[in-house]
């Protein structure tokens, strides 16, 4: 049943949270464009939508971090517009983030009662009694029995740590402040284990119980489908869809956040793809975030990879870059044997030194020198070719330096220009002339137009394609579908570390890939 | 502009205060070749000091370091092993402490001022242990070793007097130039600065940065320890602490030279305006006969000064 034929059910009666109008754009992109949002008393309420439809920025919107263009919203009948994370607190909103701002070397008791008021002796001390006391009884209503409130928080797993991060939603502070209204809750399963997950479950229907709203963030359809009573979906920064849960499915889901239906994908023909050309041979890969990875990157061929934030799609460039310690697996370049974990490993330094070029992640802090200067950030893995007896040769220097940055077209005042001091689009070209300066025989790009302007996006495509041409193995890592059937031949996808699926671009749809990227093992088959 | 240069114009002030306030003996050519002998030590181990700065970590073991292979040269002429082979002998103890320090930073991963300041304690006490304590002087030393420290290569005479170009003047210029070549003309010295730019990147982009920096920080032992050999040639004599107050000083005159870069790293050549005013303020103000104490708290004053105002230049870019 599509539902773009049912945009809005009837609304129950007493509606808690109610957003009109929200909007917000960062310079010329329109993150939020007039979304709307009902969420009822005591309702759980799950937000959906493909990455970058602007479920995070309505978030930020609630939560008071950010300031909206626009927005008309009501929290049980009054107005609501959160200025501040205090504001939004003292209206009785509560925010579970993905991103779990604990501090490691306090205790878990400390951690719950960070930013509120500690419970203190007459003289003003903290009474520590109390405040352990407290903490227990908090982890308690979450039926948390084995975390120990004086625990330090590095000492626990991550699924524990997530605990205690929820936790501190539940933290009462004073009795004059509003109690919670409404609990956002963005991707908090991500590092949960099933147990912890059903843990959490009970909590949010226990909240739900006491008429205590939950909006829930997620990319994972089962726990959806499980757990909420009604479903908004946000699509390009609007809302095209809210439905009930009982009456909606999956397949119906994801065509509401991408527009287009659901195609069963062909699989590729046995022997189509030859491996004559195999340039990287993986087989095997295994570490904490990848399991059993197996492929093959073919000469002048791009394969882009994708898959859900937490997937192992980075983690996997960076176990054939050397940079994650690998528990087992193979990799072989161009015949010859790179990687054979545990007996053998590499680390960055030799993987350049075979032919491996890496654009990673994060421009500024994984990528560049950013007080050094553009002929120093392309040369640095190429350093040897340029100097003799170690002693730097200027000449030449500058000649290989001028040749990738023209190649890429840098706008540049000159190489000595510090590389802070270039836009966004530049500085990426910058790691884009220094990867292609190795000539490489496997370029591995990360998110290689992330943050970048249309213009400069095109300029990296159309040198992607080049690098392909001149029979490169490339690739390429994006969370952006577009960018998929931009640029791919082949699409890998990856779920909670696992190879999902691997097929050719041109048999696939954008629904098949998000189907293999929510659903891990689902489309396999 | 003046706030990027505010410590070279700082240098100048200094120098144009003394000059008018000590017409007769400070701007003079006999003057300024003492002066450039007075911080010829302290230049050697700024120098080296620069070269682990670069990374972004520090080495505060230099002062004991240097401390440390005076004391190894001299136990070693005491027992007549000749000249050469003491010199080796301190500087292969140098480089094998500096590869110490860097093992504990890059490879464990120590916070360098924890990891530095363990080993400062370490080589000091090395020091005393090689001495048993005392001074070693007088005839244990030769005088060839003795002579050099002092000596230096006649230019001529002024109002009658031999005016010497100092031996140690020529050492501390020969790794001024060893430094700055390392630093501003190899690969290796680029891949330093990148480590001290962002380590995480330059890892990627394929530096070894464990052995790099191990690299840093054997070159800093070694600088410490051709700065504690200067020193005992210049003293003719070698006891266990001699070296040790180098460290704040080297670290100072580093500081100082950072406010000069653009970017606030450290360069050799900043560093050698660094050691600079801290040689002509000490041989200016003892010209002025100002009381030694005093001279602490100005030297003090002055690095503070400096410092701050780099960094609120920097806040405002």
């Amino acid at each position: 049943m599509p539902l773009r034929h049912h945009p809005e059910t009837s609304l129950p009666p007493a509606a808690r949270l109610h957003v009109r109008r929200a909007s917000k754009r960062y310079g010329e992109e329109r993150a939020l464009d007039e979304a709307h949002l009902e969420v009822a008393a005591g309702e759980i309420h799950a937000l959906v939508g493909e990455n970058g439809a602007g479920k995070s920025t309505l978030i930020r919107l609630l939560a008071g971090v950010e300031t909206p263009d626009m927005f008309d919203a009501a929290l049980d009948g009054d107005v609501l517009d959160p200025s501040s994370p205090a504001d939004a607190h003292a209206m009785g909103l509560r925010f579970v983030h993905q991103e779990l701002n604990v501090v490691p070397a306090l205790s878990v008791a400390e951690n719950l009662f960070l930013g509120r008021p500690y419970p203190r002796h007459a003289l003003g001390l903290i009474a520590w009694r109390r405040l352990h006391r407290e903490a227990r009884g908090v982890l308690e209503r979450l039926g948390v029995t084995h975390i120990e409130p004086s625990t330090p928080m590095y000492e626990l797993r991550p699924g524990d740590a997530m605990l205690v991060a929820l936790a501190r939603a539940f933290v009462t502070s004073d009795a004059h402040a509003t109690p919670p209204r409404v609990y956002v809750f963005d991707e908090p399963t991500a590092s949960l284990s099933r147990r912890e997950t059903e843990l959490l479950f009970r909590v949010i229907r226990e909240l739900k119980m006491q008429n205590v709203s939950v909006l829930y963030v997620s990319h994972r359809m089962d726990e959806i489908l499980e757990l909420t009573d009604r479903i908004t979906v946000l699509r390009d920064g609007s809302t095209v869809a809210t439905v009930d849960t009982a009456t909606t499915t999956r397949d119906a889901l994801i065509h509401a956040m991408t527009g287009r239906t659901w195609q069963a994908f062909r699989e590729p023909e046995p022997g189509e793809e030859g491996t004559a050309n195999v340039t990287l041979h993986v087989q095997g890969l295994r570490n904490a975030h990848l399991e059993d990875v197996s492929l093959d990157l073919m000469a002048g061929e791009i394969t882009v990879l994708t898959g859900l934030a937490g997937s192992g799609r980075s983690e996997l460039l960076r176990a054939l870059m050397g940079a994650d310690p690998l528990e087992a697996g193979r990799v072989t370049l161009a015949g010859r044997t790179l990687i054979d974990a545990p007996r053998q490993r590499i680390d960055p330094h030799a993987a350049w030194r075979a032919g491996v070029a890496y654009v990673p992640e994060e421009r500024r802090s994984e990528a560049l020198w950013m007080s050094g200067d553009v002929r120093s950030n392309v040369l640095l893995p190429h350093l040897q070719r340029v100097t003799r007896f170690g002693m730097a040769r200027r000449s030449l220097e500058r000649r290989e330096a001028a040749q990738w940055t023209e190649r890429v077209d840098l706008r540049s005042r000159g190489l000595h220009q510090v590389v802070r001091e270039l836009s966004g689009g530049n500085q990426q070209k910058v790691v884009f002339a220094r990867a292609l300066a190795a000539s490489p025989r496997v370029l591995l790009l990360d998110e290689p137009t992330r943050g970048v302007d249309v213009g400069a996006k095109n300029e990296m495509y159309d040198l992607i394609r080049d690098a392909a041409a001149r029979g490169t193995a490339i690739l390429a890592v994006t969370s952006d579908l577009e960018e998929v059937f931009t640029l791919a031949d082949r699409v890998l996808v990856l779920a909670r570390g696992r190879l999902v699926l691997d097929a050719r671009a041109a048999t696939l749809d954008r629904a098949a890939i998000l189907s293999a990227s929510f659903d891990e093992g689902a489309v396999a088959a | 502009m003046i706030r990027r240069f505010g410590t070279l114009l700082g240098l100048i002030a200094i120098i144009a205060t003394f000059s008018v306030l000590r017409p007769d003996t400070f701007m003079t050519v006999p003057n300024w070749l003492n002066i450039t002998q007075q911080v010829s030590i302290l230049a050697v181990v700024a120098f080296a000091s620069t070269i682990v700065m670069v990374t972004g970590a520090f080495d505060l073991s230099v002062g004991t370091m240097a401390s440390l292979a005076g004391m190894i040269a001299a136990a070693a002429m005491q027992a007549d092993l000749g000249i050469p082979l003491a010199l080796a002998l301190a500087l292969t103890a140098a480089a094998v402490g500096g590869a110490f320090n860097g093992f504990l930073v890059a490879y464990l991963r120590i916070v360098p001022f924890v990891a530095t300041l363990g080993t400062l304690t370490m080589f000091g006490g090395f020091a005393l242990l090689v001495s048993d304590g005392s001074t070693i002087y007088g005839r244990a030393i030769p005088a060839a070793f003795g002579g050099f420290g002092r000596g230096g290569i006649p230019l001529g005479t002024i109002d009658g007097r031999a005016v010497l170009l100092p031996n140690l003047t020529l050492v501390a210029a020969g790794v001024l130039i060893v430094t700055w070549l390392l630093l501003e003309h190899t690969g290796y010295g680029r891949r330093l600065y990148a480590i001290g730019g962002n380590r995480v990147a330059a890892r990627l982009a394929g530096v070894r940065t464990r052995l790099a920096l191990l690299g840093a920080f054997v070159a800093s032992g070694v600088g410490a320890g051709i700065g504690g050999l200067m020193l005992a040639s210049r003293l003719a004599s070698a006891n266990p602490t001699q070296g040790d107050g180098l460290m704040l000083n080297a670290i100072a005159a580093v500081f100082l030279g950072v406010t000069l870069s653009q970017e606030g790293e450290p360069r050799v050549l900043g560093t050698l305006v660094g050691v600079t005013i801290l040689g002509v303020l000490a041989n200016g103000l003892t010209q002025l006969q100002i009381d030694t104490y005093v001279q602490q708290v100005l030297t003090g004053v002055i690095v503070v000064g400096a410092v701050a105002v780099g960094s609120l230049r920097r806040r405002e870019a």
